[in-house]
């Protein structure tokens, strides 16, 4: 074998010193070869990052490494920092997880790429600059190459900005690109595009890649081989193909199995529990504690990678008694609830503006845009509704209009039957304990000066008129039914982790004893193994609490394992509405088809569909046109989509046919397939 | 993405006051002691001051300092230190009282304005400014001018003064604080509630402005003596025969020349106050501006 680019050798990083230090990597090794994608997939805080940086040859103050980064032979660890210098952005660059802090916002996009070309010696001069600049946004697909240089970070999209980003990494083509979960922070439909993006630009330019995530699904997509952290160490290395047909780790295992899968077929059973608490991990195995396979011995002994085949290794003990694990395992698949009964919420032609006016905006004329156009949809007792679509489609809006934290510019909300006041003032205390809203992040949503007990407390004093000493146990009935222990009634909200955040607005929620509950985005902040935790928690709440949901979500995954019925919404327009099972099947709307195409999937191979535009036209009937795949012509253009019945209540809006529909429909169930 | 997840920060356990000491800005350290000292004299000084406060024929006016009279004597025989000491517990309660009830005042009308917002926000805020953008004097005095005659002289008035020049500057800090609080998700969810904007306020806004708000009681209790001495000074504070120590500096003005010490002995004590009080505030808004940071993460 050639020597590879990177070797890194029994490396271990150490925050703080003494009692208070804390060993964020521990004596990881692994290599990347020449042309090479390499993945490190963990939970936040496994050290994956910190891991990463060391490639920059970027480490904290506070951090002291050993071991050995070797770079083509040097190693980065012993090198000084004008020579680090030299190398960072030239022959090894980064491609941040944020691109809109990553990028100046005071400064032209085209100005900052011209920067790395000018300190690393690459461009004679400013034309000669330019020139490469214009060149490199057009290998990004940048829109107008020439003149985009002149824009300003917040002229850009996000997926735009990150594809800027990636073009400062590549603007010295290195030799390797560190990518630090680079389209976390973006929409399904454009994490799709960018991961293109990277698939056909490592095949065209052969640079080496690191690629960082939490998400399993988009190194399925893009890496040849797979690391798994766990607690700073490296647990588990294969080929990626071997890794998701035969996990060997029963972390790795359980990684697989927290993936939210689209064909609503069964999910394994070996689910991860628990959550990684750094400060109590044993002495052997750093998984142990949440290990469903553990020995005895596991928490004493350090397990070391051992090699268990061409390019494998795992370091698990028992991997031997383990075999290699069948992902596939019996469980509990998307269920349908009985959705007989009364209905709750009835939102009809509702129509949205958004954000308060300014007593100046007002006198000046302005009005802003309409952000939701006419929806229409129901939801029944103990039924699950779900809202999808990329971000800007209005989905919190429409969220934010039933909580009453909006007013409406036409259409009404009903809830219960009852006509329900547009503005929070004019509704019934009981109408407010009725409707509970999650939110999106509980990092915001929870005071952080506030204890567990009194964030849970006080709706409950507030609503149900109990004092401090009635309310005590119906907090702890609270913290159970979201499977907390009593113990977290005293905690702070700094003193818990997302997930356990995120479940203590959940119980806030749920102490009101709600008839409606609105979901907003609430697992899109949360690792995914975590996210898996909490869905079967939302999953077992409907079940036992009989309450209703308004699901809010981009993820179509999580849609599909936990809604009753679907409504798909683009710019604020809906244009399929239906029970789960027939969303996800044949004839598809358009832009359905496009979000279940984007998807990143573990379970299948990328297939594709020609791209048309991405951008939509502005002001054409159809609000998909211009984007649409299958667009009629000029129809689309001018006249509304109508509503198709499709039976079994499912509706799509589109000048297409059913038939047409059902026949360009390429997507099929990973089940169906098989 | 950190690898130090929220439980690991390093949370400084409740140590003892020495480990609290060796930590603290030394800025902080000094300005305790001056302060302490000042306390220790204001608190004790009433007891063993060598006379008393309006105590005349003390010694020859006028006669300079002295090992007997550190000050001096003033025109009307009386000696000034035993004055100074006595006055001490009357300036540092004016200036606290005064700051604290600024606080209170401006605290509660920013936190208010600035979670209500629309056209409540615009006119208090708009007052708010008008009220920064008069000198402190000139609007201190116009205060004392419109309480009328019959509170002239009285503490109260002074205290009340205080607040008045504070509360404005005060209420813009706790709006501007308060504005990048009401947008977080919490907030939203106790609107959600039905809970009154007090209830917010005091439940959810407050509790999250604490280091804000008294980091600036801090600095500002800092600068109150001056204020109060000035108003003294001027003769819109307290009366004579008061020792409140700007009102002396005033008083014994005339005699600069004749006996320096006079003004000088007050002068220093409020000077040394006021540096005491500057230093240790501003220790301690460097240790409360830390847990801010701390608590934004």
């Amino acid at each position: 074998m050639t020597e590879p680019l990177v070797a890194v050798e029994d490396l271990a990083i150490t925050y703080g010193q003494g009692v208070e230090a804390l060993a964020a990597v521990q004596s990881v090794g692994f290599t990347i070869g020449k042309g090479e994608a390499f993945g490190l997939v963990g939970e936040s805080g496994c050290g994956k990052s910190t891991l990463a940086y060391q490639l920059m040859g970027y480490r904290h103050p506070a951090a002291r490494a050993t071991g050995r980064v070797l770079f083509k032979g040097t190693d980065l660890l012993a090198l000084a920092a004008p020579a680090l210098q030299r190398l960072r952005g030239d022959r090894v660059a980064l491609v941040p997880q944020n691109p809109t802090t990553a990028l100046n916002p005071a400064i032209r996009v085209g100005t900052q790429l011209a920067e790395v070309l000018h300190v690393h010696g690459r461009a004679a001069s400013v034309e000669a600059a330019a020139t490469r600049a214009a060149e490199l946004f057009e290998r990004v697909g940048l829109p107008t190459p020439r003149t985009i240089g002149r824009r300003y970070p917040h002229e850009l999209s996000g997926g735009q900005q990150q594809r800027v980003c990636i073009a400062i990494a590549l603007a010295c083509e290195p030799d390797l690109v560190v990518l630090d979960e680079p389209t976390t922070g973006l929409d399904v439909t454009t994490q799709e595009q960018i991961i293109d993006l990277l698939i056909e630009l490592r095949g065209r330019l052969g640079m080496s890649m690191l690629y960082v995530t939490h998400d399993l699904g988009v190194l399925a997509q893009i890496a040849d081989r797979v690391g798994v952290m766990y607690a700073g160490h490296m647990v588990e290395v294969a080929p990626t193909e071997e890794l998701f047909s035969s996990p060997r780790h029963p972390y790795t295992r359980g990684l697989i199995a927290a993936i939210p899968r689209l064909d609503g077929g069964p999910r394994s059973p070996h689910r991860l529990r628990g959550y990684l608490r750094r400060l109590e991990l044993p002495e052997g195995c750093a998984f142990a504690p949440r290990c469903d396979e553990a020995e005895p011995s596991c928490a004493q002994r350090r397990q070391t990678l051992e090699a268990v085949g061409p390019g494998r290794a795992v370091a698990c003990q028992r991997w031997r008694a383990l075999g290699a694990i069948d992902t596939a395992g019996a469980g509990d698949g998307a269920e349908v609830a009985a959705t007989d009964g009364a209905s709750v919420l009835d939102v009809t032609g509702l129509t949205l503006r958004y954000g308060r006016q300014g007593v100046l905006a007002r006198l000046a004329g302005q009005v802003p845009p309409v952000v939701v156009r006419d929806v229409s949809f129901s939801i029944k007792a103990g039924e699950t509704f779900a809202l999808v679509g990329e971000s800007g489609s209005g989905k919190s809006t429409i969220a934010r209009a039933i909580s009453g934290l909006l007013p409406l510019v036409a259409g009404s909300i009903a809830f219960q039957g009852q006509a329900l006041a547009p503005a929070l003032a004019a509704r019934t205390p009981d109408q407010m304990r009725r409707i509970q809203y999650v939110f999106q992040n509980p990092d915001a949503s929870l005071n952080p000066r506030a204890r567990v007990a009194s964030i849970l407390g006080r709706p409950i004093a507030k609503y149900l008129g109990l004092d401090e000493a009635t309310a005590r146990p119906r907090i702890e009935d609270a913290l159970r039914e979201v499977r907390l222990d009593a113990g977290y009634a005293r905690r702070f909200p700094d003193q818990l982790s997302g997930g356990e955040r995120q479940r203590v607005a959940i119980a806030r929620a749920l102490v009101a004893q709600p008839t409606l509950l609105l979901c907003d985005e609430v697992l899109s902040s949360l690792d995914v193994s975590v996210q898996a935790n909490v869905l079967d928690l939302l999953r077992a709440l409907k079940r036992e609490t009989g309450v209703a949901m308004l699901f809010i979500s981009h993820d179509l995954a999580v849609v599909r394992e936990l809604a009753d019925r679907v409504g798909v919404l683009f710019r604020g327009t809906l244009f399929e509405i239906g029970r789960n099972a027939d969303v996800f099947t044949p004839p598809f709307h358009p832009y359905t088809h496009e979000l279940l195409m984007a998807v990143p999937s573990a379970h299948l191979k990328r297939r594709r569909v020609p791209r048309r535009d991405s951008v939509a036209l502005q002001g054409a009937a159809c609000s998909y046109a211009g984007r649409c795949p299958w667009q009629k012509g000029e129809t689309c253009v001018t006249a509304p989509p109508p509503w198709r019945e499709a039976g079994n209540g499912l509706r799509i809006r589109c000048h297409l046919t059913l038939d047409e529909l059902t026949a360009k429909a390429v997507w099929r169930a990973e089940g169906a397939a098989a | 993405m950190t690898t130090v997840t929220p439980s690991q920060a390093p949370v400084t356990p409740p140590s003892g006051l020495a480990r609290f000491w060796r930590r603290a800005p030394s800025s902080l350290r000094v300005g305790a002691i001056i302060l302490a000292i000042h306390v220790v004299v204001a608190v004790t000084g009433p007891l063993w001051a060598p006379y008393g406060v309006a105590q005349m024929g003390a010694g020859i006016p006028l006669s300079g300092a002295s090992l007997a009279h550190p000050f001096g004597i003033d025109q009307l025989g009386r000696d000034v230190f035993s004055r100074v000491v006595h006055g001490g517990h009357i300036v540092m309660l004016l200036a606290l009282s005064g700051t604290l009830l600024g606080l209170v005042i401006g605290a509660v009308i920013g936190l208010l304005s600035g979670y209500l917002r629309g056209w409540i926000d615009e006119v208090i805020m708009r007052l708010v400014e008008a009220m920064i953008s008069i000198p402190f004097l000139v609007l201190g005095l116009l205060a004392v001018s419109a309480a009328g005659p019959e509170l002239s002289g009285s503490p109260l008035l002074v205290i009340m003064v205080v607040a008045f020049l504070y509360a404005p500057r005060i209420a813009r800090l706790a709006r501007s604080a308060a504005l990048e609080i009401v947008t977080k998700d919490f907030v939203t969810i106790a609107r959600l509630r039905g809970e009154s904007p007090w209830s917010v306020v005091r439940r959810e806004l407050l509790p999250n402005t604490t280091s804000v708000l008294l980091v600036e009681f801090a600095v500002r209790t800092g600068y109150a003596p001056v204020l109060v001495g000035s108003l003294g000074f001027l003769g819109f504070g307290m009366r004579p025969p008061t020792p409140e120590w700007g009102l002396m500096i005033s008083e014994n003005r005339t005699l600069l020349l004749a006996s320096p010490v006079t003004v000088l002995g007050p002068g220093l004590m409020l000077a040394s106050l006021v540096v005491g009080l500057n230093l240790f505030t501003e220790g301690l808004a460097r240790i409360l501006g830390r847990t801010v940071q701390i608590g934004q993460r």
